[in-house]
């Protein structure tokens, strides 16, 4: 390989860039450990090395905060260790030696567990977090992916010109529903969402409530009784929702 | 460009006792080094708060991988930098799956994100050094390529489709561009000692 092709892989590798076969040629010689391939890589990384300190900015306080309170958790000090101490102090007079290895044995074990039971427990916690995301976005995709889903794009009344929402519809699985653009509902109101089918009532889809920037979404459930909508609406309504809408329509859709 | 510390407190040496568990040295090495990795992160993402998250990551991942810090390999800031460019690029990414999927002609930050500062050449040529300037002074399609790669995590052929140019000749502007760049640093490294 000539200098200016191995700047070149170089080049791609260090922005990030670098795809397919192109990468995996690169990272065998990489791996192979080649002198020169190592030198130009570590040359342009040290240059964006280079344009990011050319611009840096102060991080939030809170952020270094939250990892030395990480940094000290996952350490676990172990309390165990003066009680040890004060044991190992005591007791020997009383027992045989080997009875107060046994005891140092069980001691140990008992910190190395503790220490691990926390990071287990840390673990299991992460784990069910990412279960619980995973559930949700799996439900999103499944309802993207069948055929039978409608989106409906819902676009703000006078109330609020601005606002935009789309709702993904499928009859049997339920939907997503997700606005932006709304201002924040007054104390005490909330947000209620509509499925208007054929001439019949209009049936709460749920309420929602929106982030100081002004988006919401809302999870719904599959609408007993109704089959084919043909339009989504959004009302001001007190909060926790009315059996038929009664306030101001901010956003209206037709599918 | 180690900055000008006691030699307990280069950046290599920090490395060494923060693979050694040691506390202090991880809080003087953030406090050393965070603020370059959170303008890069927040030059790539421009959201403050998942700029806060993908920095306690990143950090967290020196904490953890300070072990196998390899100085053969590189200079931490290099390790930390391309720590902190990845994990903010796969977020980067990660937004704009989400987005793509349904939020995204609603999210106005992002459609920011895609087109917003980039174009201001202002915000480029801000006088943050030589590296900086010189990144300002390269020839526009050099820099445009540099800037999709590095800032907004575009693959060569998402450049060459986005900007409508041959692969070949993206590849070989990135080459041109980073060397660039590299001479400048070299400069100012020179000018330095």
């Amino acid at each position: 390989m000539t200098r200016e092709e191995i700047s070149e892989l170089a080049a791609a590798y260090a922005l990030g860039g670098l795809e397919g076969a192109d990468r995996a040629r690169f990272e065998a010689l990489l791996r192979a450990g080649d002198a020169d391939v190592l030198a130009a890589l570590r040359d342009f990384e040290d240059t964006l090395a280079g344009l990011a300190a050319a611009a840096p900015e102060t991080p939030p306080p809170a952020v270094k905060a939250a990892l030395m309170e990480r940094i000290t958790a996952a350490r676990a000090p172990a309390p165990a260790r003066p009680v040890l101490r004060r044991r190992a102090a005591i007791w020997p007079v009383v027992l045989s030696g080997a009875m107060a290895a046994g005891l140092a044995a069980v001691v140990v074990g008992w910190t190395v567990s503790a220490t691990y039971e926390k990071r287990l427990d840390t673990l299991a916690r992460d784990a069910d977090q990412l279960k619980a995301e995973l559930r949700s976005q799996q439900a999103v995709i499944a309802i993207l992916r069948d055929p039978a889903t409608q989106v409906v794009a819902l676009s703000g009344l006078p109330p609020a010109p601005a606002a935009r929402a789309r709702m993904m519809w499928h009859p049997q699985a339920g939907g997503v529903f997700v606005a932006t653009g709304l201002p924040a509902p007054p104390e005490g109101k909330a947000y209620q969402l509509w499925a208007i089918a054929g001439s019949n009532a209009p049936v709460s889809a749920g309420v929602f409530s929106v982030n100081a920037s002004g988006t919401g979404s809302l999870s719904v459930r599959p609408l007993p009784g109704v089959a084919a909508v043909n339009a989504f609406a959004v009302t001001l309504e007190p909060a926790g929702g009315l059996p038929a809408p009664s306030g101001e329509m901010y956003l209206l859709g037709k599918s | 460009m180690p900055p000008a510390v006691p030699g307990s407190e280069t950046f290599p040496a920090l490395i060494a006792r923060i693979a050694a568990g040691d506390r202090d040295a991880f809080s003087r090495f953030y406090d050393l080094a965070a603020p370059m990795a959170f303008g890069l992160i927040r030059r790539v993402l421009r959201d403050s708060e998942a700029a806060a998250e993908v920095l306690q990551e990143v950090f967290w991942q020196v904490w953890q991988e300070a072990p196998q810090y390899d100085p053969k390999r590189g200079s931490p800031e290099a390790w930390l930098v391309m720590r902190a460019k990845t994990r903010a690029i796969d977020r980067l990414r990660s937004m704009r799956r989400r987005d793509r999927t349904f939020v995204a002609p609603l999210d106005e930050s992002i459609a920011r994100a895609e087109d917003g500062e980039a174009e201001n050449p202002a915000v480029v040529a801000e006088d943050r050094g030589l590296v900086q300037a010189a990144l300002a002074q390269l020839p526009e399609a050099q820099r445009r390529v540099i800037e999709l790669a590095f800032f907004e995590g575009l693959t060569q052929s998402e450049i060459a489709t986005r900007l409508g140019e041959p692969l070949g000749t993206v590849k070989t502007r990135a080459r041109l561009g980073l060397e660039r760049l590299r001479g400048a640093l070299r400069g100012e490294r020179l000018s330095a000692t």
